[in-house]
């Protein structure tokens, strides 16, 4: 049995005994504890979500919201007639996808491959400057980036001719075939160490015994990773493969704004979310922008459900 | 077990303090911001300054100032000799605000919320007009002639040309000028050009043989570096050189005029021309293989240790400048130099503008609805922009780089210092330059060249004599195609957005083809593209607002 449904036993003992109000009454201290985030979501996450309406009008600026006409499905009609939707939308799945297929089991091999390290000092030195990384910012890791992979003096391409791999420079970040591999390989050297924090901690919680058990039974290390580790942690991986799934739709943001510059890329690398920082922001057209965006939020929370729905079958779904 | 369960209500409880924390804060910052605009009251002062002259210095000044640009962080008032001079002897206290890297942003957040500050500072056009349809701005009309720099310097022609369509004005200019100025063109490398037999460099086939030497006995150089290529650059002021009197304007407002029309820049032979030879450079290696993709940082980098043979930009000067007081502090013989602007074989060297200039200049201030006493924030902006603010921002204040004036009552007269101590002076303008929003470019230009023709040649300022020998010579009048983009959300707008991202896309690619005719072919999709987004209405739009101009220009 999961780690996960074990502790939730005893939380749903109670339920024979009362009604909802009584048991909250009973619970009323650990209750408050919940408030303060309550409120914070109602407020921070609530609250704005008035703004979507804006989708739905021509808006103005200086007038507001009460000022502005109503306009009904307008923008988004014009997106999904613009010329852009069809590469915006190929783009965006493809490299949410590209990132969630190797972004997303990237961290788990890595908490595997470290919670088998037997040197502590090692081990911690390794997961330290893992994710080192994620505390950069993207800037930062782009000025990295576009410097190691520039033509002239670039470290990499002086590399490879250094090996005889190439013989004349190649302009790495001008050539659109490479944008989702650099892209995606910088966004894993970024996230990976992060990532595998919650992963550890969750083999860490693995009884001890299940692998001295199995060592006598004379399973090999293989064995044991893939019949007790990996087993134990699944319903922490569905969890966070769900809201992986949920975050689909957001192939990112900032790295592709800062590494694909060269305009040659666009092809490749204009996505839903730098779309909308180009019109909405930087031309100053908030209602199409918002349409946009929100038909970006209602895919989401469709794939997000159809996961958990899956999930469930599996018994370890997020609701 | 157990030790896990503990270790989990622990983190919840903290996590519950931090979340308490961050409401808190947020809360109490949120409350502290909307307390803050100060809306603009309709105190007696307004009435009264409205009927006399608003005297500088004799009371104190105090108002906010935004940078609308990335870019941009307003240096603080008063930490320089020349700030400092003005706030202590003029009583004017100016506090930034700050874009905090993100402009658009911060300017629509300041709309939405309704805190904008005294005075703006930003680009002429779409913005600027927004806020003056939605009664934010200002209008100067009432001040022109109380305070007469601006009329004086920039004149009729010029003022009429910033009017918005109410026909008021509400734009300060910057950098505006009745004479050519500017500074594009090249910039050759000393050392390599002398070791190379100083060749001819007149023509674009001069360039291509130099280049292709460069890079033969040079591997580590840059042959051509255009600097960042991706917001035109180097290519646009190589396209000046395919077509006499032609302006890299046309590039910049995607249309070539024809008699009183503006055309398709995809089909524009110059324009073409232009590409295949940059694509030339570019496959064979003699301009900087990332050019498209570089930052500032590394193209300076290049410069400055001497690694690029030929850099043109749309402001090389600086540079390289840079440049060669870094190599030249050395070895005497190394450094930086212009050139003419180079030319197609059989054009007229005499007409080919490597860069532009407008009437205009650069940017504008705009005062807004929120300045509590906008006469006195233009009374200041009309000193500054006068000969004792731009004297006191450029050569600090009186006794030092200068003392006295001419007899014409403005030229300063410069002391040994000016020259003796350049570097002082250097770090001096480095601080101010980012202070002078209303730079009165004749007046500037004027004062500092007089009196540098009259130096020997070592010892005159490297961009200052570079732009009286070529660039101030060879820039073409663009004033007639400014502000000639609709505003973003009409039907023109939606279009310029789409054939704009079609132009950039293009113009990269085209960089990357293997062949002329691979050029023609990128072109002449981009044409088709175009032309289904709607690029022949847009050029319509534009062409009505360029004639608006040209009638503007000769006096209504």
């Amino acid at each position: 049995m999961s780690q996960i449904s074990v502790e939730s036993k005893p939380a749903a003992k109670p339920k024979k005994s009362g009604s909802l109000i009584t048991r909250f009454a009973r619970q009323w201290d650990i209750q408050l504890m919940v408030l303060p985030a309550l409120a914070m979501i109602f407020v921070f996450s609530y609250i704005p979500m008035y703004g979507v309406l804006m989708a739905f009008q021509d808006y103005n600026i200086f007038g507001g919201m009460a000022e502005s006409p109503w306009v009904g499905l307008k923008h988004f009609k014009m997106f999904f007639e613009s010329p852009e939707f069809y590469t915006v939308m190929r783009n965006t799945i493809v490299i949410s996808l590209l990132k969630f297929l190797i972004g997303f089991p990237a961290p788990i091999l890595l908490a595997l491959m470290l919670n088998e390290i037997r040197g502590m000092a090692f081990k911690r030195i390794v997961q330290t400057v893992s994710y080192l990384p994620h505390f950069l910012s993207w800037v930062i890791v782009a000025g990295f980036v576009m410097s190691m992979l520039s033509t002239d003096n670039g470290s990499l391409n002086i590399l490879m001719q250094k090996l005889s791999l190439i013989d004349e420079p190649l302009g790495f970040l001008s050539i659109p075939e490479y944008f989702w591999t650099i892209l995606v390989t910088t966004g894993v050297w970024k996230e990976i160490g992060f990532g595998s924090i919650v992963y550890l901690a969750a083999i860490a919680g693995v009884d001890p015994h299940m692998y001295e058990a199995a060592d006598m039974d004379g399973a090999s290390k293989f064995r044991q990773i893939f019949t007790i580790t990996l087993p134990s942690i699944m319903p922490v991986v569905v969890i966070f493969m769900i809201l992986a799934i949920g975050n689909l739709l957001t192939a990112g943001f900032e790295d592709i704004l800062l590494l694909g510059v060269n305009p040659v890329l666009r092809e490749v690398s204009d996505v839903i979310d730098t779309y909308v920082y180009r019109i909405g922001i930087q031309n100053t057209r908030f209602s199409y922008a918002t349409a946009v965006g929100l038909f970006k939020a209602v895919i989401s929370v469709g794939l997000l459900t159809i996961a958990n729905y899956i999930a469930r079958r599996s018994g370890n779904s997020l609701w | 077990m157990l030790r896990k369960k503990v270790w989990r209500s622990s983190l919840t409880v903290l996590l519950a303090g931090v979340l308490m924390l961050t409401g808190c804060s947020g809360g109490s910052g949120g409350s502290g911001s909307t307390a803050d605009p100060e809306k603009p009251g309709d105190d007696g002062k307004a009435g009264e300054s409205t009927s006399s002259q608003f005297v500088l210095g004799e009371k104190q000044l105090d108002f906010s100032f935004y940078g609308n640009y990335d870019w941009y962080t307003m240096p603080n008032w008063g930490a320089d000799e020349s700030s400092k001079w003005i706030k202590e002897n003029k009583k004017v206290n100016i506090t930034p605000v700050h874009s905090g890297g993100n402009a658009a942003q911060k300017l629509n957040t300041m709309i939405a919320s309704g805190s904008l500050p005294d005075v703006m500072w930003m680009e002429r056009g779409p913005d600027v007009e927004k806020l003056r349809q939605a009664g934010m701005l200002v209008p100067f009309d009432d001040y022109l002639d109380k305070y007469p720099n601006l009329k004086e310097w920039l004149g009729e022609a010029g003022i009429n040309l910033l009017r918005s369509e109410d026909g008021k004005l509400y734009q300060f200019p910057n950098w505006y000028t009745s004479q050519p100025n500017g500074n594009a063109g090249y910039v050759v490398n000393k050392k390599i050009y002398t070791e190379l037999g100083s060749p001819k460099l007149e023509t674009t086939e001069d360039m291509y043989n130099y280049l292709s030497m460069v890079k033969e006995k040079y591997p580590n150089v840059v042959p051509f570096e255009p600097h960042l290529a991706k917001d035109g650059q180097g290519l646009n002021v190589l396209y000046t050189a395919f077509g006499e009197d032609v302006l890299n304007s046309y590039v910049g407002i995607r249309g070539v005029p024809e008699g009183d029309k503006l055309n398709s820049i995809f089909t524009d032979p110059a324009y073409r021309e232009s590409m295949q030879y940059a694509a030339k450079l570019f496959r064979e290696k003699l301009m900087s293989q990332d050019a498209m993709t570089q930052t500032a940082d590394q193209v300076k980098e290049k410069v400055v240790s001497g690694r690029v043979a030929v850099l043109a930009s749309a402001s090389p000067t600086e540079l390289g400048q840079l440049g060669h007081i870094q190599l030249s502090e050395n070895d005497p013989d190394a450094g930086y130099f212009m050139v003419m602007p180079i030319h197609k074989p059989g054009l007229d060297p005499s007409k080919i503008m490597a860069g532009t200039y407008t009437q205009l200049g650069w940017n504008v201030s705009v005062i807004t609805k929120a300045a509590k006493d906008p006469e006195a924030i233009f009374a200041f902006l009309d000193w500054y922009t006068g000969p004792e603010g731009q004297r006191i921002m450029m050569w600090g204040p009186e006794g030092g780089y200068w003392d006295g004036v001419e007899e014409d009552g403005k030229t300063p007269k410069f002391t040994d210092k000016y020259t003796s101590d350049a570097e002082g002076l250097v770090e001096l303008q480095n601080a101010t330059i980012n202070l002078i929003w209303n730079g009165n470019t004749v007046y500037v230009d004027q004062a500092k060249a007089k009196f540098e023709s009259t130096l020997p040649v070592e010892q005159r300022n490297w961009a200052t004599h570079w732009q009286y020998e070529i660039t101030w010579k060879t820039q073409g009048d663009g004033t007639p195609f400014i502000n000639l983009d609709p505003m973003p959300d009409s039907e023109e707008g939606i279009i310029r957005q789409r054939v704009e991202d079609i132009f950039l896309e293009s113009r990269a690619k085209a960089l990357y083809a293997k062949n002329d005719a691979e050029v023609n072919a990128i072109l002449d999709k981009a044409e088709n593209d175009a032309q289904s987004a709607g690029y022949s209405k847009l050029l319509e739009y534009k062409t009505v607002k360029w004639q608006e101009n040209l009638q503007k220009m000769q006096g209504n």
